[in-house]
């Protein structure tokens, strides 16, 4: 005989409808959410992995000041058994608006290229732009392009394999795939292009196809030191494992994917508590009837199972749906997202049977697990205990002592303490949708301030780094030097470059600290400090990729700098540094255009626009996400409050019955019941806030950690104010749901109940 | 004996504040009995029912019911010795309120293999065109009445009812002994009521009185009175 105890469960659902809808909503969308996003996730991947060797996707590069003559490149390849390809590039700056654009010649043999949409270049006068590029540009196959002079039809939009991040320098704290952009054209069209910087870049392939990334780091090294002794004129080298144009898209899936999971998690321990809570109330409220069933000879376990069938049904329900809603809606969106940030090959849709383990199997373990333990717990009273409602799990034995205050003061301090592991479950809840709150209200105004930051504290309008010195007439130019060195330490996986300007010490643009002439005292910008938690009089320890030189400074002090990790020295001792003659410069500082130079000696010009790609980028490709995140946290806190203040109100039914019996009227009742709860809600909501503030700061300094340079940490003093109008009106929609249930309570429950 | 009870001691409390509820207590009562504990309140009446019921336990003593003694069981044992051979009805019912009458009788039946028949108990419970409602549509003596049901369908070797008229008018109460007396008769179940009305224990073939934790007085009742004719 089927258990009959499993009749309630429909009943169950339909009584408390209410409940179990907004948790079967709740659960649904964010599995879907989450599904959705691990199948597009795994997909893309997916697709990602398969393109190194599907689009032959080299192992590392070199950049030469001039283009090699072939012994060489032969030296290279056979001592350190690799193939050489040629993979230059003409990088024509203001190529679309202020956008830069890199032109590579056709690919036939490495870094190949998926077309997305149209085709490829096949005659002189076409080009094809990077899909997300012409998506950020609103170019269209058909539009037209001009590189020196020369008009160019767009016949289609690509995914070049070694570009899947549009990163235009691998020192970049993140890339801009609005102002900077990939092309192709065919050989005939690149050999001809009278436009931008040509960059002499050879890409090696590894013969052995088993090197780890510590061997194919320690193959670079061997490649670059061959390059030295061989005076290539080397200008930069990295292995691909090191290219974040490379390998930055599938980095940060997979730890996109690890912050989901664990979100995932969390929220389904915090239903799993609610649910437990909730589960403890609708024990306590039929311990009569436990106890008779346990009397009658009904197991613990067959009852535990009975309790936790509903919830563990209603989440497996919710799983499944929002995994279907994964595969089919969220899936799409998902991937849009990730189509919007990177320029990936297409996909397939690939059935992820790990995607359905964690969002079916996992959300249903934690389920029942954290209610088993909960509930067991209570459930191991005798069957004694039940029938006399001696629940002392629950109850107090004896009544806690109250300071001397007004009476509907201490009728709402005993609530409070009758209530507390439900008032403590909400405060850990609200505590977590807090910090998704607080998250999702701290990026945008954090990224505009520190795009203010970068603007009030640029050194010049312009700043152009050179390859070799060239002169300028224009009398608002001031010549620097700078060296890029990076942070010496070996813990760290990812390279922090910081740039040694040499600077001179009557400087018009950097004004307010006085440079030494010797000695190796450095300011250092305030970057720096922050990020590897520095202070004045440290010491700072830098290395010299290329040669191994290692240098060491003491701060001195700090220079208002956000744009890159900088440090400052004077002209002379930089010229003494780094072994160079009198009077070396390779860049200027100027704030106006400087017209006058030679565009093939220029290598970089840097402006607010290429300081601040890192804001627009994140804007651009998580600006949607933010929002989101924010709304979803609202409804989790809504949902959290609206499950536990319920709890109180049914707990407490028939006693609010027998306040309406003595002639309390309905608002009284209310505040009675609700004040509690109101307090232990402003109190988690203030307390959250605050907890919310310290944990965010704590884990944004991690996973600055995971970046290259620094975004100054800055939390808008609106976002405390609108952390708690949120959390607040949150509680006012659960309130309001209970003062309906409040004055919906009849007087015949305390009539029928009065062994309660 | 079908029951027997030996020198069963119990005690609430530590030090000071320690009473001795059941202070020895000898007794037996034979299959297919109905025996009646009569008792004032705190003489131990309900102490005593709760550990041959096996929700509570003995400080010394045994008891032992068809040859199965209860000492020394842990708490999954006592769960199937109840499971096993007890059923139980209570002054307040106790019924799941989103049940019908039918499917809490199903309740008692599912804890068995071979359960009664649950229309012919409906009907012998004077319930049949009741079953379909839920306890909160019911009077109190249809809800101990469904209560009764739940607790025999199971066919137990005893019932164990505490008070099972404490909550009900006279009438109701008549009818509700009437049905104990009856169930006793059809299905042959050993039965123990705990109560403090004295005129029930007229239908018992043995009483019992308690007092003070103790066994004032065993009587076997040669002129049984059917509950129908019962009067206080």
């Amino acid at each position: 005989m089927k258990n009959p105890l499993r009749k309630r469960f429909l009943r169950e659902l339909k009584q408390d409808f209410g409940k179990y809808a907004v948790i079967f909503l709740f659960i649904t969308l964010t599995i879907g959410f989450i599904s959705g996003f691990l199948v597009a996730d795994n997909s893309m991947t997916h697709a990602y992995d398969e393109s190194f060797e599907k689009y032959n996707i080299e192992d590392g590069n070199f950049e030469l000041e001039q283009k090699a003559d072939a012994v060489l490149l032969k030296k290279v390849e056979s001592e350190n058994d690799v193939v050489l390809y040629e993979n230059f590039y003409k990088e024509v700056p203001k190529a679309i608006s202020n956008a830069t654009l890199r032109i590579f010649g056709e690919r036939n043999d490495i870094n190949l290229v998926c077309v997305m949409e149209g085709r490829a270049p096949q005659k002189d006068g076409e080009i094809a732009l990077d899909r997300l590029f012409a998506e950020n540009r609103e170019l269209k196959i058909g539009d037209s392009v001009v590189l020196g002079g020369e008009k160019l039809e767009i016949v289609g939009t690509v995914a070049l394999s070694d570009y899947s991040a549009q990163f235009q320098n691998n020192s970049d704290m993140m890339f801009d795939a609005t102002n900077f952009g990939v092309a192709i054209v065919t050989k005939g069209q690149y050999d001809k292009l009278d436009a931008g910087t040509e960059h002499f870049i050879y890409s090696w392939k590894n013969n052995k196809t088993d090197l780890t990334d510590s061997q194919q780091r320690d193959l670079s090294d061997d490649i670059l030191k061959q390059l030295v002794s061989l005076r290539a004129g080397i200008t930069n080298i990295t292995p691909a494992v090191e290219n974040q144009a490379i390998h930055f898209t599938g980095d940060d899936m997979g730890s996109d994917k690890s912050m989901i999971q664990v979100l995932l998690y969390v929220i389904m321990v915090i239903l799993a508590f609610i649910f437990s809570v909730t589960i403890a109330s609708i024990i306590e409220k039929e311990a009569s009837e436990i106890g008779t069933m346990r009397a009658l000879g009904f197991t613990r376990g067959e009852l535990l199972r009975h309790y936790i069938t509903l919830p563990v049904t209603v989440t497996l329900i919710s799983c499944v749906l929002g995994n279907i809603l994964g595969y089919t809606v969220f899936k799409d969106v998902m991937a849009g997202m990730y189509y919007h940030s990177y320029s990936l090959p297409t996909y397939i849709t690939l059935w992820n049977p790990y995607a359905f383990v964690i969002t079916t199997v996992v959300p249903c373990m934690i389920m029942i697990v954290v209610n088993t333990i909960v509930l067991y717990t209570k459930l191991k009273l005798s069957p004694l205990k039940f029938l006399r409602h001696d629940l002392n799990h629950w109850r107090e034995k004896k009544a806690v002592r109250l300071p001397k205050v007004s009476f509907m003061a201490r009728f709402r301090m005993r609530i409070l303490i009758q209530n507390k592991v439900n008032y403590l479950v909400m405060f850990l809840g609200v505590t977590f949708a807090s910090l998704l709150i607080f998250f999702g209200l701290l990026m945008t105004p954090l990224l505009d301030h520190y795009g203010m930051l970068v603007e009030e504290n640029m050194i010049s309008d312009y700043q152009y780094v050179l390859k070799m010195p060239v002169q300028t007439k224009n009398e608002a130019a001031e010549k620097y030097a700078v060296k890029s060195l990076i942070l010496d330490k070996t813990d760290r996986k990812l390279k922090e470059e910081i740039n040694v300007y040499g600077i001179r010490e009557d400087s018009d643009y950097i004004t307010g600290i006085e440079l030494q002439k010797n000695g190796n005292g450095v300011y250092a910008s305030e970057g720096i400090l922050e990020k590897y938690k520095l202070s004045v009089g440290d010491t700072l320890a830098l290395k010299d990729e290329y040669s191994d030189d290692t240098y060491e400074f003491e701060i001195l002090g700090t220079y208002p700098y956000p744009a890159s990790f900088t440090v400052f020295i004077s002209s002379s001792r930089f010229e003494e540094l780094f072994d160079k003659e009198e009077g070396y410069f390779n860049g200027y500082f100027s704030n106006e255009e400087l017209t006058d130079l030679d565009s093939k000696a220029v290598a970089t010009t840097i402006t607010y626009d290429d300081m601040t790609k890192v804001v627009r980028q994140l804007k651009d490709s998580m600006g949607q996400m933010f929002p989101l995140i924010t709304v979803f946290s609202v409804f989790m806190a809504v949902l959290i409050f609206y499950l536990l203040s319920k709890i109180v109100v049914e707990k407490n039914a028939t006693a609010i019955s027998m306040l309406r019996i003595l002639g309390y009227n309905k608002s009284e009742t209310a505040k009675l019941y609700m004040m509690s709860t109101t307090i232990a809600a402003v109190i988690s909501v203030l307390l959250s806030l605050g907890i919310a503030a310290v944990v965010m700061r704590v884990l944004y300094d991690y996973f600055m950690q995971e970046m290259a340079g620094w975004l100054t940490y800055y939390v808008d003093p609106a976002n405390y104010v609108w952390a708690v109008v949120l959390g607040m009106a949150s509680y006012g929609v659960s309130a309001a749901l209970q003062y309906r249930k409040i004055g919906k309570v009849g007087l015949e429950a305390a009539l029928k109940r009065a062994d309660l | 004996m079908f029951l027997e009870i030996e020198q069963l001691r119990k005690s609430y409390g530590t030090g000071e504040n320690k009473v001795e509820v059941l202070k020895g207590i000898q007794l037996g009562v034979e299959k297919g009995k109905i025996c009646v504990l009569l008792g004032p309140s705190g003489s131990g009446k309900s102490t005593l029912l709760n550990i041959v019921g096996g929700i509570d336990t003995a400080d010394s003593g045994s008891v032992t019911v068809a040859g199965e003694v209860m000492q020394g069981m842990n708490d999954r044992q006592l769960t199937e010795y109840r499971r096993k051979h007890l059923g139980y009805v209570f002054q307040a019912y106790n019924l799941i309120g989103n049940l019908t009458v039918r499917e809490n009788i199903e309740v008692g039946a599912y804890l068995s293999s071979q359960p009664l028949d649950i229309d012919e108990l409906l009907d012998v419970l004077g319930l049949t065109e009741h079953q379909n409602k839920i306890p909160s549509q019911l009077s109190g003596g249809q809800q101990q009445r469904t209560a009764i049901g739940r607790a025999i369908v199971k066919n137990p070797d005893i019932l164990l009812c505490d008070e099972p008229t404490g909550a009900l008018d006279y009438h109701t109460s008549k009818d509700i002994l009437a049905l104990i007396e009856r169930v006793n008769q059809k299905y042959g179940n050993t039965i123990v009521i705990v109560t403090h009305n004295d005129a029930i224990k007229n239908m018992a073939d043995q009483i019992v009185k308690l007092k003070d934790g103790q066994i004032q007085d065993v009587e076997m009742n040669a002129a049984k009175v059917p509950a129908e004719q019962l009067e206080w």
